[in-house]
């Protein structure tokens, strides 16, 4: 099965962000969609989640079970507990006891048994993005969307947070596309780089990071950064 | 710690100082009857609080307390049940609240005394206070759930979206919550005027029963000290809901800490 973006164009008022843009995503690997901020990566994503729709061209074989995503403001409900939390998009699609037992699996592989029953307010950043991961992955989705996930973790937490998102990743290899501007974070999840440039939004370069040293996609990334200095 | 003994201390003072400001006020009241030298127009407090005892023994009281209690309970509930049908809709949907604007501005800027006027030519006396209640807490209600509807998160509202997750339960568990705060804050705003306007609206349509009603009776034969007391006995149950209040929403609103 293949995910494609098919000529597709989107304006903002007299911005043009897409033009034609044509991308092919592998399923079952991680893509990341790397650019200058401002770039469309995320009006990328939000067209690929149903957010916004294009104004004309094709999605193809996106979100017909429901889209997983991980935004950088966490989005968990503040008035329901870690469970809750985890539960809450479950109980639509599965009967209660089954959803009870699914989001306590995935909150014992993010490492949060113990704050099962706590609430948002009384964890830290890192822990609220672990929950977002298990309510990510405990969700029915064939597709996980990232938007800058990790931006505001410090370095020693988003390398730990990002290596249990490879462990729970490794258990159904789910198709996952997520946009960053951090090189290194691109380098340690992403199977595919996809090196974006504005505007309108074009592919510069598009590298599987299993064929190339950290250094030359490295070299890549300063290209494009100093493109837009 | 060290903190905390600073902080509890101040408050300590502070309810010292009100302390002191309410006992000045108590002397100077009885000081100010006795200098009046008329006890029958200027009640100092030791006259009101036996007029209060008196009141308080009298079978007239419970029901007086209890009916106006309930009139006011009765229009609360309307109100409470039209604030929410018609501002969860205003708070999604712009153009369904401009519809609803103007009458809300015109029932929060009508005098109070001119509804009550109108509504004794239209009304049964029973019902006025209880209509007169209702239209003094319904646009404060709307108004509240209105703005907690428009401030929910819209990423909430999004991830709920992306989750395909249905509408009635993104109202239930996200809308609903959300405007809690708004609902508790207008809730307490609102029974405040609405509690004063059912008195209001007792003292003008003299039902049977009421505060408002035995308030005006005392006043038409001169008893100012029981004019006073039925005032008190107002106010200490206006604060009890105000506690009230405050108690239901600290064990509704579970997750801050």
């Amino acid at each position: 099965m293949s995910l494609k973006l098919e000529n597709i164009s989107k304006s903002f008022g007299q911005r043009q962000i897409l033009d034609g843009f044509t991308l092919d995503f592998k399923a079952g690997s991680i893509t990341c969609l790397f650019g200058p901020s401002g770039c469309g990566k995320t009006t990328l994503l939000n067209l690929i989640g149903g957010i916004t729709s294009p104004d004309s061209g094709q999605l193809i074989g996106f979100g017909e079970e429901g889209i997983s995503c991980i935004f950088q403001e966490t989005r968990i409900l503040p008035w329901k507990t870690v469970l809750g939390n985890v539960m809450f998009p479950l109980l639509d699609k599965m009967p209660e006891d089954l959803a009870y037992e699914t989001a306590r699996k995935f909150i014992r592989l993010v490492g949060l048994q113990e704050e099962e029953m706590m609430y948002p307010s009384q964890l830290s950043g890192g822990m609220k993005q672990r929950v977002s991961i298990a309510r990510a992955f405990a969700f029915p989705s064939k597709l996980i969307l990232m938007d800058e996930a990790f931006q505001n973790l410090d370095n020693k937490l988003k390398y730990n947070i990002l290596d249990s998102f490879l462990e729970i990743w490794k258990e159904d290899c789910r198709t996952v596309i997520f946009v960053t501007h951090d090189i290194d974070e691109a380098i340690r999840l992403g199977q595919h780089i996809i090196f974006l440039n504005h505007t309108p939004l074009k592919i510069v370069k598009s590298v599987a990071t299993a064929d190339e040293t950290s250094e030359s996609i490295n070299k890549i990334a300063n290209v494009l950064y100093v493109l837009n200095k | 710690m060290a903190e905390n003994y600073l902080m509890n201390n101040s408050s300590f003072r502070n309810r010292i100082i009100s302390l002191i400001v309410v006992l000045v006020l108590i002397t100077g009241w009885e000081l100010l009857s006795i200098s009046f030298n008329s006890r029958q127009i200027l009640p100092g407090p030791v006259d009101t609080i036996r007029s209060l005892f008196g009141i308080i023994e009298k079978p007239a009281f419970l029901s007086s307390l209890g009916i106006t209690i309930f009139r006011g309970l009765i229009g609360f509930l309307i109100a409470f049940v039209f604030a929410v049908l018609i501002g969860i809709p205003s708070g999604l949907n712009s153009g369904i609240e401009a519809g609803f604007k103007p009458i809300l501005i015109t029932i929060r800027s009508t005098p109070v005394v001119a509804i009550i006027l109108l509504a004794l030519i239209w009304f049964h006396v029973e019902q006025v206070p209880v209509f007169i209640g209702f239209l003094t807490m319904f646009p404060i209600l709307t108004i509240n759930i209105t703005q907690g509807i428009r401030e929910t998160d819209s990423g909430l509202i999004q991830m709920a979206h992306l989750y395909q997750i249905g509408k009635p339960r993104i109202l239930r568990d996200i809308y609903w919550p959300s405007i809690l705060p708004f609902l508790f804050s207008g809730i307490s705003t609102s029974v405040g005027f609405g509690w004063r306007s059912v008195i209001i609206g007792e003292v003008l349509s003299q039902p049977r029963y009421g505060i408002g009603s035995m308030m005006q009776n005392a006043q038409s034969y001169l008893l100012v000290s029981e004019v006073i007391a039925w005032t008190l006995i107002a106010i200490l149950v206006g604060a009890a809901f105000e506690l009230l209040i405050r108690w239901v929403e600290k064990r509704s609103i579970t997750w801050k800490r």
